[in-house]
């Protein structure tokens, strides 16, 4: 840690004395131990010893961003001289505005140490109770590693965070195959502080592997028919939660002034069964940030509460503007508040419909309209799964979804960066063959 | 240019493995400037060393974000133990790779790093002329950017190499807002293989295709949607390049076939129309230079073409060294790695279906009710074969001719499948190579074809 707060000081130093009216710099160094399965064998093991550098400064309203990966004291004044550089050829903006000290905070997250030898036995384990509890089940992909960090940031501002953090991940793509009969692949990922327990017991990795065999024999929709469909948490987060984000609530939209929620701050925008928030500071999330990129302490806050929007997911400079207020944080710590029913009460409720499991989209419109392919899906009729879907589109509108909650799960996709439940849309285009 | 400090190194290669060592800097420039605002102003340099051992089926790999003697020296020897830990506890016995025939050391020329304000400045001259000659955008976003690799290889057995693939862009965003008040948006890309202050010497040279762009915007804003069902469709270019990357390219990946995809029980089968071609380029297509050429892989095999689908049937993979010998194939150079931290994988060059003889008015009036599909913002498919691609601008066909523009549409279907409904080709052939692959790790990939007439899933509202 020494040696990293010492080259973020002269850093902030070199910048003053080329003159910068604001410098604020990451400075981190990491380790990765990484074992890599491809059709299901074992193929790869890595480690990587990494460093990152990222200077930010701020001059005459000007600002300049340069990163690198090196240590050397020459290296790191070079950086900062581009940095100046980029500054002089930008465009004056009063609206850059970074956090104000005095703060100095040290942060511990996770195991910042390895255990090589644990990690591998997991990797093995899940591997073997995959083969044994779902043998129809071919692991393309498996990706497992720990990441440990130490990390400084600083600014001329009198803010001082230093984090060391460590965790493991395990990411798995898999498919289903029986004969020539193959199933669409299908991604489970947890991130979990050790390695206590079986790794097929976290996060609905279980429940997902099951779903997928269950795949192998998918019949094609007839028709075409409005109609209500469950989204699971990882479809959820790509159709609903990325479109809030992306289209509605994040800075770029709101500056650019296409956001249809532009007007909307405090006003119902949703069922009031339905509340978003972000916190990197809460409990399920195993390695969360502590600040922001402009160096603000990190807070939990409501995105959406009972319905109602209660805050965009503002910076500071698209705070500044748009008139705004700035977010608490500016993580992917999604939390999404559960409902009552389970996932099996929520399909019991519905005579015809789908369950999507992973959606295969376009990037939705700035409207918030979308279409796309219903990965990994179910039929729902009469109250009970019906059999796998193919080649079935989905479209809808992510506004209108909004209001047309029909029930929450409390079944939660807990993956130790979001939580986040099943929740059943009325009004889906669901259109088959 | 790195300096070659890593040559005597490969004293340390241990006997009887193949060993890969490499040195790697990636660089970044990106300026964005949203309505006239700079948004963001980065420069990026990213470099170290890399060393991977492949070891009775198994490989061990190391990295260090360092250019040094010392840290090749690191990296060579944790990658040797990383192997022998696999090989002990997860080894397969499979045999060493069959060896490669070396050559001279393939060596490209230098490269320009133009200072921060090259971009900045003309990336300011093209807003400009945005914000003068486009009145009804609601918004519009220029970016600027180059990203380029630096590798320095040295591997056992095969080709050493030293290359440096530039590539550079300009994007720009247009935003205006239907008569009902929703917003529509387009983008297009300008650029390609090389640095920018090469690629970009005039502003003027993209007025045509910004005011192209924006006519296209003024017509999608009154724009319909598509009916929504499967038709027949003629595919722009650009989207017969995502359906031969994404639908069927990665299928045919050896790594994925190995995984599992629909390309392992197709092989030496039909799975077109005869009138489909498909090959995986190195460096040269159709007697040019390819959008993104590979000479060498990061395995130190050089770099061939790798035919896929000839006349609709399905002739071959793309493999790395390993998947070759698995398949008795021979590997044609796909391997390769993003970053210095990174393992070569199995990714394609540029990837293109053949053109063939038909006129593309013609191909449109041929068309009694159907859809001319010309660009899409993203695509996505499976191992399966199936995919769906997001359609940003496009019009009706009604009685042989163009109809009125479409608002965001997708399409999908089944490549294998979909690809046997072709039955007409054009005769010329569009490229892009803005946009990045990705797999474990993103890869610059090119991309291309001729417009296809064929059936198609199109989504509606």
């Amino acid at each position: 840690m020494d040696r990293i707060t010492s080259i973020a000081k002269t850093i902030l130093t070199e910048a003053k004395k080329l003159g910068a009216d604001y410098v604020q710099c990451t400075v981190s160094e990491s380790e990765k131990k990484e074992f890599n399965v491809d059709g299901g064998q074992f193929s790869l093991m890595r480690t990587l010893f990494d460093r990152n550098v990222i200077i930010t400064v701020l001059k005459e309203q000007h600002k300049g961003t340069v990163q690198i990966n090196r240590f050397e004291e020459d290296a790191v004044k070079a950086a900062v001289a581009d940095a100046i550089a980029a500054c002089d050829s930008g465009k004056p903006d009063p609206a850059w505005e970074f956090a104000e000290g005095p703060a100095d905070e040290s942060f511990e997250e996770g195991i910042p140490e390895c255990d090589t030898d644990r990690l591998f036995m997991r990797t093995k384990e899940l591997l073997e109770i995959i083969r044994e509890r779902h043998p129809k089940i071919l692991m393309e992909q498996m990706i497992t590693e720990h990441d440990a960090a130490k990390t400084v940031f600083m600014s001329t501002n009198d803010v001082c965070y230093r984090t060391r953090s460590g965790c493991y991940s395990f990411g798995l793509m898999y498919s289903a195959h029986e004969g020539e009969k193959s199933t669409s692949f299908y991604g489970s990922d947890v991130t979990v502080k050790t390695l206590d327990r079986p790794v097929i017991e976290c996060a609905l990795i279980e429940r997902e592997l099951a779903a997928v065999e269950q795949q192998l024999d998918p019949m094609p929709l007839e028709g075409k028919f409005i109609g209500p469909a469950i989204l699971a948490p990882m479809a959820l987060a790509e159709i609903v939660i990325g479109t809030i984000l992306e289209n509605f609530v994040s800075d770029m939209s709101l500056i650019d002034g296409v956001s249809i929620w532009k007007d909307q701050l405090g006003k119902e925008v949703a069922d009031p069964a339905f509340s978003l928030s972000f916190r990197p500071l809460g409990e399920d999330v195993v390695v969360g940030s502590h600040y922001t990129g402009e160096g603000y302490p990190a807070e939990n806050f409501d995105l959406i509460r009972d319905g109602r929007l209660t805050s965009f997911f503002l910076s500071q400079y698209g705070a500044n503007k748009t008139g705004g207020t700035r977010a608490g944080n500016q993580s992917g710590n999604i939390i999404v508040a559960p409902g009552r029913e389970t996932l099996e009460q929520m399909i019991s409720g519905i005579d015809r419909g789908i369950l999507v499991m992973r959606f295969s989209g376009g990037q939705p419109a700035p409207s918030g309209e979308f279409s796309g392919v219903a990965k990994n899906s179910f039929l729902i009729e009469n109250g009970k799964i019906a059999g796998a879907l193919s080649e079935t589109m989905i479209s809808g509108s992510v506004s209108e979804m909004l209001t047309q909650i029909r029930g929450i799960s409390s079944d939660v996709l807990k993956d130790g960066n979001v939580s986040i439940p099943y929740i059943a849309f009325d009004g889906l285009t669901i259109s088959g063959k | 240019m790195l300096q070659d400090l890593l040559n005597e190194q490969k004293s340390l290669f241990a006997p009887g493995v193949h060993t890969e060592l490499r040195g790697q800097n990636n660089r970044n420039r990106r300026v964005v400037l949203l309505s006239g605002d700079v948004m963001a102003n980065v420069r990026s340099d990213v470099s170290g060393v890399s060393a991977r051992v492949y070891r009775n089926g198994v490989c061990g790999f190391s990295s260090m974000a360092e250019y040094t003697k010392e840290a090749a020296a690191t990296v060579l020897k944790a990658a040797l133990e990383n192997a022998a830990f696999m090989d002990r506890h997860a080894g397969n016995g499979k045999p060493p790779l069959a060896p490669l025939t070396g050559g001279q050391p393939f060596v490209t020329e230098d490269i320009h790093d133009p200072d921060q304000k090259v971009y900045v400045d003309f990336a300011r001259e093209v807003d400009a002329y945005i914000a003068a000659h486009c009145p009804k955008l609601t918004s519009r976003k220029v970016l600027a950017t180059e990203d380029s690799m630096e590798k320095l290889l040295k591997v056992s057995d095969g080709r050493d190499a030293h290359i440096l693939s530039p590539r550079s862009y300009i994007y720009v965003f247009f935003t205006a807002e239907t008569p009902a008040g929703a917003p529509v948006e387009l983008f297009k890309a300008f650029g390609g293989s090389g640095t920018f202050d090469v690629n970009f010497t005039d502003p003027a040279a993209l007025h045509d295709g910004i005011d192209q762009l924006y006519e296209q915007l003024m017509q999608k804003r009154e724009g319909v949607y598509a009916d929504a069902g499967e038709k027949t469709v003629i595919l722009g270019g650009m989207m017969t390049g995502m359906l031969s990357h994404e639908a069927v390219g990665h299928t045919v990946e050896a790594d994925l076939v190995l995984g599992g995809s629909v390309a392992a029980h197709n092989l030496n089968k039909r799975v077109a129309s005869d009138l489909v071609t498909l090959t995986d380029f190195a460096h040269t297509a159709f007697g040019e230079p390819c959008p993104l050429p590979v000479f060498v892989d990061d395995e130190g095999t050089e770099a061939k073409d790798v035919p896929l689908i000839r006349n609709g049937i399905l002739t071959g993979y793309m493999n790395s060294r390993e998947s070759a010998q698995h398949f008795g194939m021979e590997p044609g150079g796909n391997a390769r790695a993003w970053m210095f931290s990174d393992e070569p994988l199995i990714r394609m060059r540029n990837t293109a279906v053949h053109p063939g003889k038909d006129k593309l008015e013609d191909m449109i009036a041929s068309i009694d009710d159907g859809y001319y599909l010309i660009d899409s913002g993203n695509g996505q498919a499976d191992t399966t074969g199936e995919f769906m691609f997001g359609v940003t601008m496009g019009y009706e066909i009604k009685g042989g001719k163009l109809g009125k523009a479409l608002l965001d549409t997708t399409i999908s279907g089944v490549a294998f499948e979909m690809l046997k409904t072709v039955d007409m080709v054009s005769d010329s052939v569009f490229w892009c190579s803005s946009g990045f692959c990705g797999k474990k790790q993103p890869m610059p990939v090119g991309m291309g074809g001729p417009a296809l007439r064929c059936r198609v899933k199109i989504g509606g509202r």
